[in-house]
C-alpha cells in the first residue's frame, strides 16, 4: 500500500525517530511503513493517522487494482 | 521507542529466560552424563535424568513465545515471526529430506534431538534473510 508518510514527515520537519517516538515504535517500523516494505496494523495506522491530524485515507492510498 | 531492538524491556526478559533455560540445559545434561551409565536400562530414575533437559528445552521454547507476545512493536514483532517461519522452514525440510535418504540409501543417521539445534541454525538464516531482504 502506498502511503505519504514521508512527504507528512518533512512537511512537519521530524525525523524518522522522531516520529517513531511520538508513535510509540521503532526507527524502522517508521523506515519500513515509509518505504512501503510494511503495512501497519488498523491500530498503529490510526496513530499515525491522529499524529498528524489527517484521516487515514489522507495518508495512505488505496492501489487501484490494475485491469 | 528510541533503542535498537534488541536493548528493549521484552528481549532483555528473553535473554535472561534463555540464558536461565541454557544453564539448566548444560546443568541437567552433565548431571544425566555423570550419573546415568552406558546401556543403561530404561528404569524410571534414567529416564527422568535423561528427560531433565527437556525441560531447558521447553524454557528456550516458552521464552521465545514470550518474546513474541511481550514485543511491543508490531513491525520487529512481524520480523520475529518471519525470522521463526524461516528456521521451521529450514528444521523439516533438512530433516524431513534426511529421513528420505536415510530410508533410500547407507547415510549416516541424523539423531532426532538434532532437529532443535537444526531450528537454531534456521533462526539464523532467517536473521540473515531479514538483513539481506533489507528488513
Amino acid at each position: 500500500m502506498k502511503n505519504r508518510l514521508r512527504v507528512l514527515r518533512a512537511e512537519h520537519g521530524w525525523s524518522q525517530q522522531a516520529l517513531a517516538d511520538k508513535l510509540g515504535v521503532s526507527r524502522q517500523s517508521v523506515n519500513a511503513i515509509e518505504t512501503g516494505k510494511y503495512d501497519p496494523s488498523l491500530p498503529l495506522a490510526f496513530r499515525i493517522s491522529e499524529c498528524f491530524g489527517l484521516p487515514i485515507e489522507d495518508i495512505f492510498l488505496r492501489e487501484e487494482p490494475s485491469s | 521507542m528510541t533503542c535498537h531492538p534488541r536493548s528493549t524491556p521484552a528481549f532483555r526478559r528473553y535473554m535472561r529466560r534463555f540464558l536461565i533455560a541454557t544453564g539448566l540445559y548444560i546443568g541437567t545434561f552433565m548431571i544425566g552424563v555423570r550419573l546415568v551409565p552406558d546401556d543403561a536400562p530404561p528404569s524410571p530414575l534414567y529416564i527422568g535424568l535423561a528427560l531433565l533437559p527437556g525441560l531447558a528445552i521447553l524454557g528456550w521454547i516458552w521464552a521465545m513465545g514470550r518474546l513474541l507476545i511481550e514485543m511491543e512493536d508490531e513491525y520487529l514483532r512481524m520480523l520475529e515471526v518471519r525470522k521463526f517461519m524461516i528456521a521451521t522452514a529450514f528444521a523439516l525440510t533438512i530433516s524431513g529430506v534426511w529421513g528420505l535418504l536415510e530410508l533410500y540409501v547407507t547415510v549416516p543417521r541424523l539423531p532426532v534431538f538434532m532437529i532443535f539445534p537444526l531450528w537454531c541454525v534456521g533462526l539464523a538464516v532467517g536473521q540473515i534473510w531479514n538483513r539481506v531482504s533489507g528488513a
